[in-house]
């Protein structure tokens, strides 16, 4: 077998190899669809909110080099550091990850894009939508400043009466949207699309960590989207959910937040370290060591990491036994954490390391992160923490495992894929450079802030007195936050330089081991001419330098539907998902301007929807959506998107169970709950599900007369159910009881609104389907749209079975 | 402020879990840096190498050692972790001193309770008695943090908590609030005031009692105003007002710092301060009231003289 | 259609006598509420029936009986997880008073 890297390429004419170059029109980057592209997009605009993200912490830093400054006020000030954290964490470090998701997943697959295209699409739009959002209120002089964790009470109206809150709360959701979107796309792709022979356990790490962070966001976002949502309808619409007067607990926004953003700090590590895990055996020339546990490893941190969010409120007063709880279950995820340090070196150990800058960059990260880790054992320690947090010393803390962690990381995969994905090499001269000055720069600015936090600084100050011995370190600080800025100037600069003269790039730059390399620098718009074979992990490197090893036990075998050059479907653009997008950002400025502009925005938002689900209605290539598990990616996606959405409805149940009791006027539930009353709309409910099973079973059968009789009765039920709904929410005004009343209120008409929101959305659903077949544009190959319609209207019922006991029924 | 050099029994055992997970994870630190340091010298490619390294994939005894290594390392921080959060959340002796800490944007408010005595900014408490400390908030979250005195606390409208301690040595103590809490949160500092039982009680005493007689002169003139305006709407001086809504001046001429441990209590400071509140603290709650400066002078001389 | 499921597809049959328990719990569960001799544990009862009719929806109505495990593990999963959660945030804002201040 040769060893020349790169032999076993096909080669295709220079000509057939389309180019990322701006040589492609405006439309086609508003229309792609290209996982490629896409990825493209994100990192760009990454990139764009990085910049703004480091201006806004250089100012921070001018702020802060010399005591008493005045380069900003304290207004500014408080807007600045909400501005850099949440633009730095949702506008830089995610949409960075997501651009290796997208442009690289794939193609370590052997895929040739993602299960829903379109849809992928629509989440960059809605990600750039929000983070339009987000900084328009820059331009309107009302930026959020209240923190990116925005505890309430201090987002009330009462203390924070202008738009500022009001725009965080709306970019959030917006961004929260496009993740969980996303999320599924990935989730069903890495199960679903894997080439022949690619069994789990022989994907590479990257997509490992890959998919643990989707299943981190699909369920992580619904919590925070449901204490964003009380916080919205207390400032809109007067509800309770954060009013202590009214009965509330203030810890509450608290452990919403935080049961999101505990899981996120994983979601924003996990893929760094599933890059370190291609880069050091890449450039080790050796198998990662011990890939299993490495895989076991990220997968464990990613389910305990739902575990361990009350160690961010060991100040707020929870008791011994539940600060001892979090305590323990947070040094419990130090050692996976560990073992992947030890795993990392030992990668290294007996290699021939190449010093590229990628490796630069992955070294770094071990090195850097093992201090953000070390500092964050010490923060597991609630006495120690409680010196500790909200000080410099977390501000250390969270920098040398976000920017020593994942920002070296993104830097890593930077250099590791940019062959791959421009076609062009960058330069190593500049690329050492880069991270030195990096290093340097970051150490600088941020190891000064463990001292000045044991010495007691407290952090979210816009100054500070002379006296209080925290100046020089500060202004050290200072001076490294430039040099992170220098060290990025010289990486834009060398990134200039290759895009416009570097030199061309082989296929496998770096005798790589992965299936990406398989394929030309930049992959054609197929990715691959044949779908790649697979022998194992480092499938690639065994195919160039042997053992091969033979389909895997329980691997794959199902063949894919355009097997062969020949037979390759690509995936038409398409402009919907930017007009989605676009109505979605409508609805938002509405939500801060005028409510007229949210009804046309909502409107918009819906028609384009109805045009993006029928475009591909009759297309063929579309009729089959079957994948390596056997199973329909839309069916896949639908249970996944349930699984979130139990952490949706469990996180309000659980709200309205938490503060049942707690209402400080009345009514209580007994006095005013119609129990005879809504056992009927639950039986109705029921009933509706199984004339949705019948429904189905006609469509299997091709009996399309039963199926519009079934269709139409599921959707007949289910108004009738919000029939029953809307009087009984009536009957409870006319009464006096409202969600503005008391907390009762609030919990009981937001809990149960939101289930009859997606009560009506299923009816919408079902009259559409209904509709297509009476112009008898549903046949028996459409049966899993049927199927997935049934899913979702089942689920409705079911959260509504959980709601009548749960609410309704238990004293 | 610092947190390294403990006056109380609670600073005190904090800093033995601090030291203990300090060493350990210098320890760590110098391993895992060692061994990259090491590594990345030892391995480095020779120029024109083309061997290929053995392909190791993997070592379990290796990976179970440096799984359960750890583990064992955690236990020795967890244990005296636990043991230390019981000991400093367990419920103060029944001889304890009480006080109420009430935090507002952007000052402290204490309460002495079984005392009858109320003060701002400046909490004295005696050397060597347990001080019973409940906070509870009137607006936003805050929290209590005297680094060399505890770890802090954070006060929640709705909810009580508690932080427990005993002071050993007499001193002055600077604290900060350290929850976010709007636009003045910087300048929300204070002092603690650790001082003998018998200087204590005479602190006491000087609250308790109705406020001194100004001198003739400015500080005469100074109270007529304090006592027109609407000062006295606000600000509680024993025998003089009893306004609820901003810091008890009783004895704030004894106090080291004002406006919440952000200047030194002079009485250039002080008039700055009463003519122009916010150009100190943003959005303070004290307005303006449009005192010249004479006046305002005044009424700082008076101010002076409440000890 | 078919060759993802395992064989084995329900039949009308099966999902109207699905229907029938379905409307049988419900009414036991409305009615069990009005006995005082239950109450001292209504509670885990009702929750126990309430998730008697979850499981049968989700087993026959959805075909999770029926279809690839994998869709189980995705759904179930989170659903434990969601549960855990619930719970724990009820604990820790005393709302079972389990471990108290």
């Amino acid at each position: 077998m040769s060893a020349r890297p790169g032999s076993h390429v096909l080669q295709v004419p220079p000509a057939a190899l389309p180019r990322l170059t701006t040589t492609a029109t405006l439309a086609s980057w508003l229309t792609t669809v290209d996982h490629k592209r896409i990825g493209i997009l994100y990192g760009a605009t990454a990139f764009a909110f990085f910049l703004l993200g480091g201006i806004e912490a250089l100012l921070i830093r001018l702020q802060l080099a010399v005591p008493e400054n005045t380069v900003v006020s304290a207004h500014t000030y408080n807007a600045l550091f909400t501005m850099h954290g949440t633009t730095m964490i949702f506008l830089a470090i995610m949409p960075f990850n997501a651009m290796f998701f997208n442009f690289v997943v794939p193609l370590l697959i052997g895929a040739r894009d993602v299960a829903f295209p379109r849809l992928n699409a629509l989440s960059y739009w809605i990600f750039l939508a929000g983070g339009l959002v987000l900084n328009a209120s820059l331009l309107t002089g009302t930026p959020p400043d209240v923190g990116w964790f925005g505890y309430a009470n201090l987002t009330s109206l009462h203390y924070s009466p202008g738009l500022n809150v009001d725009f965080w709360i709306f970019a959030l959701q917006i961004l929260g949207v496009s993740s969980v979107m996303s999320a599924i796309n990935f989730i069903v792709t890495i199960l679903n699309l894997r080439a022949p022979g690619m069994s789990m356990m022989r994907m590479p790490v990257f997509v490992w960590m890959t998919l643990v962070v989707q299943f981190l966001i699909a369920l992580a976002f619904p919590p925070i989207t449901v204490g964003l949502i009380f916080l919205m309808f207390d400032r809109f619409f007067g509800t309770h959910f954060y009013d202590v007067a009214a009965g509330a607990d203030l810890h509450l926004w608290q452990h919403l937040f935080w049961i999101f953003g505990h899981p996120e700090v994983y979601i924003l590590i996990l893929p760094a370290f599933g890059i370190v895990s291609e880069v050091l055996p890449t450039f080790a020339r050796k198998p990662l060591f011990g890939a299993p546990v490495m895989i076991y490893s990220g997968v464990l941190i990613g389910f305990f990491g739902f575990g361990v969010w009350s160690h961010h409120m060991f100040a707020a007063g929870m008791g011994p036994v539940a600060d001892s709880a979090f305590s323990i279950a947070t040094m419990l995820i130090a050692i996976p954490t560990g073992v992947k340090i030890f795993n990392w070196l030992a990668t290294l150990w007996g290699g021939s390391i190449r010093t590229t800058t990628a490796l630069h960059f992955a070294v770094g990260l071990v090195g850097l992160f093992t201090i953000g880790g070390l500092s964050g054992i010490m923060h597991s320690s609630p006495p120690v923490d409680l010196q500790q947090t909200d000080s410099y010393f977390v501000v250390a803390h969270l920098h040398y495992v976000l920017i020593g962690g994942s920002l070296f990381g993104i830097f890593a995969g930077i250099y590791y894929w940019w062959p791959k994905m421009t076609g062009r090499m960058i330069g190593e001269g500049l690329g050492r450079l880069n991270f030195w000055l990096m290093f340097v720069g970051f150490n600088l600015a941020f190891f000064p802030q463990h001292y000045l936090g044991a010495i007691g600084m407290p952090r979210r100050i816009y100054t500070y007195r002379a006296d209080q011995g925290w100046t020089v370190a500060n202004f050290a600080s200072t001076i490294g936050a430039f040099g992170i800025a220098l060290a990025v100037l010289v990486f834009a600069i060398n990134a200039w330089r290759s895009l416009r003269r570097g030199d061309p790039a082989p296929a496998d730059p770096w005798d790589g081991r992965t299936l990406e390399w398989r394929t030309s620098s930049p992959p054609p718009a197929h990715d691959f001419d044949v779908v790649p074979p697979v022998y194992g992990r480092d499938s690639f490197w065994r195919e160039k330098y042997g053992p091969r090893r033979g389909p895997a036990p329980g691997g794959a075998t199902a063949e894919h539907p355009d097997g062969g050059h020949a037979g390759i479907h690509l995936p038409a653009p398409s402009h919907w998902p930017l007009l989605i997008a676009l109505g979605m950002l409508i609805v938002a400025v509405g939500g801060l301007t005028h409510v007229a502009l949210v009804v046309v925005g909502a409107l918009w938002t819906l028609y384009a929807i109805v045009r993006l689900a029928l475009e591909h209605h009759r297309t063929p290539e579309h009729a089959e959506q079957r994948g390596v598990l056997g199973l329909d990616h839309r069916k896949v996606a639908m249970w996944v998107f349930l699984g979130s959405e139990c952490f949706f409805f469990g996180t309000m149940i659980a709200t309205f169970l938490a503060y049942k009791g707690r209402s400080v006027v009345g009514p209580a539930p007994h006095e005013i709950f119609n129990i005879p009353v809504t056992s009927l709309s639950t039986f109705d409910l029921l009933m509706s599900s199984l004339l949705m099973v019948l429904a189905l079973a006609a469509i299997q059968r091709s009996d399309h007369r039963h199926t519009r009789l079934w269709l139409f009765g599921t959707a007949f039920f289910g108004l009738i159910f919000l029939g029953f709904q809307a009087f009984e929410f009536t009957d409870f005004v006319h009464r006096g009881f409202t969600m503005q009343r008391n907390l009762f209120g609030s919990t009981f008409f937001l809990l149960t609104g939101l289930h009859g929101t997606h009560v009506a959305i299923g009816v919408f659903w079902l009259l559409s389907l209904w509709v297509l077949s009476l112009r008898g544009r549903l046949g028996a190959v459409d049966a899993i749209k049927v199927e997935i319609a049934g899913l979702y209207w089942h689920f409705v019922d079911v959260v509504w079975i959980a709601i009548f006991t749960l609410v309704y029924l238990i004293p | 402020m610092s947190t390294v050099m403990p006056r109380s029994d609670y600073a005190r055992e904090i800093l033995h879990v601090y030291g203990i997970i300090t060493w350990v994870t210098l320890g760590i630190a110098a391993i895992v840096g060692l061994a990259l340091a090491w590594v990345l010298t030892r391995f480095r490619a020779r120029p024109g190498t083309t061997a290929m390294p053995a392909q190791i994939r993997g070592h379990t005894l290796l990976e179970m050692a440096w799984t359960v290594g750890p583990a064992l390392v955690l236990l020795g921080i967890a244990i005296p972790t636990i043991q230390a959060v019981f000991r400093t959340q367990a419920a103060p002796p029944k001889d304890a001193l009480e006080v109420t800490v009430r935090g507002h944007q952007w000052w402290w408010e204490f309460q002495y309770p079984a005392l009858q005595v109320a003060t701002a900014n400046e909490l004295h408490v005696p050397a060597g008695r347990t001080v019973a400390l409940t906070l509870e908030g009137p607006d936003v979250i805050h929290s209590f943090w005297v680094p060399r005195l505890g770890g802090k606390r954070d006060v929640v409208p709705g909810r009580l908590n508690r932080l427990t301690f005993t002071a050993d040595t007499p001193g002055v103590y600077r604290g900060q609030c350290a929850e976010f809490c709007g636009v003045s949160h910087a300048n929300m500092g204070m002092q603690v005031v650790v001082e003998a039982p018998d200087a204590f009680a005479r602190w006491v005493a000087a609250q308790k009692a109705e406020s001194p007689e100004p001198a003739a002169g400015p500080a005469a003139e100074g109270k007529a105003i304090f006592a027109s305006r609407a000062c006295v709407g606000c600000h509680t001086i024993r025998g003089v007002s009893s306004g609820p809504i901003g810091p008890d001046l009783t004895t704030f001429g004894s106090r080291q710092t004002i406006a919440a441990g952000i200047l030194p209590n002079t009485i250039d400071n002080v008039t700055e301060w009463i003519k122009n509140p916010t150009a100190i603290k943003p959005d303070a709650k004290m307005p303006a009231l449009g005192l010249t400066d004479q006046q305002a002078r005044a009424v700082a001389t008076y101010l002076a003289g409440l000890k | 259609m078919s060759a993802e499921h395992s064989g084995e597809q329900p039949t009308v049959g099966t999902y109207l006598l699905v229907a029938l328990v379905l409307t049988l719990v419900t009414g036991l569960e409305v009615g069990v509420i009005y006995v005082r001799r239950l109450a001292p544990i209504i509670v885990p009862l009702l929750v126990a029936m309430s998730a008697a009719k979850f499981a049968l929806v989700a087993l026959f109505y959805m075909h999770l009986r029926y279809d690839s495990r994998v869709l189980t593990f995705l759904f179930v999963g989170p659903l434990i997880l969601a549960s855990g959660l619930a719970v724990a945030l009820m604990t820790l804002t005393g709302a079972f008073l389990v471990f108290g201040r």
